[in-house]
């Protein structure tokens, strides 16, 4: 199988040195797997017998790999040039009309490639599109790692509980805004201070809004609202409410009562966002910049995933979908 | 519908038997009995039923009947499931504006403040209401947090 890589951003660089450290196991699924093809801002990397994986998983750019680098060329030529078969879609996250990657995954699924993605951004414009796409062109579309990063969400609902109809999920979507909160359980900080040092410990977006406000939860669960509650929802139907109007006082208050405060998201006959008090006894009572999804079940009841939701830890959930993706060809072969 | 039933009945064996069938016919399903041998008051033993009927018309078609049988319901009660809300507002917040909402049954159990004259005031409430009204509370304490721009932080 050949693969391209579109976006040589924090994931994509990270994936390919996954790759390159697991290409062994990978090729227990597919002996031919290789990937073809690599793309940033500044070009593409194009060569079908397949990259030296050693040589991208040192590179910083593609203009470092120097052969086969087409300077100035766009990701959507090296999708339609490349022949590749599966591509992991990882550009930065637009939430506001989900480019360049809406048209990035679009062209790969009408091309006849398999699409894995991390990127939120074109799943919260346009889930339903995207998924009819796949659907229409026999194509798969996997997207493990946009919601809760190195958890197995999707994975789980679809090979795990086929039989269960979930009823509600709720859970803690953002790291960042964990670790503030932790921070002012543990340690009674305010929450300008707490920002302040997730900010210096390089663990909010760009822009801070994004988590505190809690943008960045309000899409996982339109994402999850989509997928797995199979409604058809977009961000604006997400009631939001965030995390900057948190007091001291008030982590204080509801610890004295066995309480925690987390932000979490529940996707049940509402969608919300919003601060909530957590029983310390809670599944969900989990600190630090983890995240935890908890579902309920007809069948199963209640089920509780925790892990790290974003950082070098997503490329566990991405290479899993190309795993998947691999063992589906070799079946059907 | 659930109901809390006290019925009298005669000190005679087989009265009880005979007192359950005209709840079975009409479609009463009896989750527990309790039979007061101990409050018995002359020649009549109270036995407690908790039953759920499908409406309330079930309900009085069963008292007619048992009537019929010289059994008398001498208290009948409707149990009510309640919830409980806890909840802390942030911002300077009424609570008479809680009070003076015209959901049935809402009663505040209690209520911690702290930092009452700050601007970052805070308010932890324990509420309860009949199961039925809670969504409807939720929706409320929702409206009224956003008139008086406080931040709701309801339990999950």
């Amino acid at each position: 199988m050949r693969l391209i890589i579109i976006g040589f951003g924090f994931i994509g660089k990270n994936l390919a040195k996954t790759i390159f450290q697991k290409v062994e196991l990978i090729k227990q699924f597919d002996r031919g797997f290789k990937i073809i093809g690599v793309s940033d801002i500044q070009g593409y990397l194009l060569d079908e017998k397949g990259l030296d994986l050693e040589r991208l998983s040192r590179i910083s750019a593609v203009s470092d790999y120097d052969e086969c680098f087409f300077k100035g060329g766009s990701s959507l030529e090296l999708i339609n040039k490349s022949g590749a078969q599966i591509a992991v879609e990882a550009t930065p996250t637009n939430i506001r009309d989900g480019e360049p990657g809406l048209t990035h995954i679009k062209r790969a699924l009408t091309s006849g490639i398999d699409v894995v993605t991390s990127n939120k951004g074109p799943l919260v414009v346009a889930f339903r599109d995207l998924e009819s796409l796949a659907e229409a062109n026999e194509r798969e579309l996997r997207y493990e790692g946009t919601v809760a990063g190195a958890m197995p969400v999707f994975s789980l609902v679809d090979e795990c509980l086929q039989g269960d109809r979930i009823v509600k999920i709720s859970g803690i979507l953002n790291g960042t805004t964990n670790f503030i909160l932790s921070k002012m359980y543990f340690e009674g900080t305010s929450f300008e201070m707490a920002l302040k040092e997730a900010q210096e410990r390089g663990i909010t977006e760009r822009d801070p809004a994004y988590d505190v406000d809690g943008i960045d939860a309000a899409c996982k669960v339109v994402i999850l609202a989509n997928a797995i509650m199979k409604r058809s929802v977009k961000l604006e139907d997400i009631e939001r409410v965030g995390i900057r109007g948190i007091t001291s006082e008030a982590v204080s208050l509801a610890k004295r009562s066995n309480y925690v405060i987390k932000l979490i998201g529940t996707i049940d006959k509402n969608l919300e966002v919003a601060p909530k008090l957590v029983p310390i006894n809670h599944p969900l009572c989990v600190h630090g910049t983890l995240n935890a999804l908890h579902f309920e079940t007809d069948l199963a009841k209640e089920l509780t995933v925790v892990g790290y939701g974003a950082g070098k830890e997503t490329v566990s959930a991405v290479l899993n979908d190309i795993i998947s993706i691999l063992k589906r060809k070799a079946g059907s072969a | 519908m659930r109901l809390d039933l006290t019925l009298a009945l005669v000190d005679r064996p087989g009265q009880l038997v005979k007192a359950l069938e005209p709840i079975a016919k009409n479609g009463g399903n009896i989750i527990s009995i309790i039979h007061e041998r101990e409050k018995t008051a002359g020649m009549y033993v109270p036995v407690s039923l908790v039953v759920d009927f499908p409406a309330y018309e079930n309900f009085w078609k069963a008292r007619e009947d048992l009537e019929k049988i010289d059994v008398n319901v001498v208290k009948s009660e409707e149990v009510i499931e309640r919830a409980n809300i806890t909840a802390i507002l942030i911002g300077k917040f009424d609570l008479k504006r809680i009070l003076e909402t015209k959901i049935k049954g809402l009663r505040i159990i209690d209520f911690e403040v702290s930092a009452p004259t700050s601007k970052e005031a805070c308010i932890k409430l324990n509420l309860e209401i009949p199961m039925e009204s809670a969504d409807e509370a939720m929706r409320e304490l929702k409206r009224i947090s956003r008139e008086e721009n406080a931040i709701l932080v309801s339990s999950i």
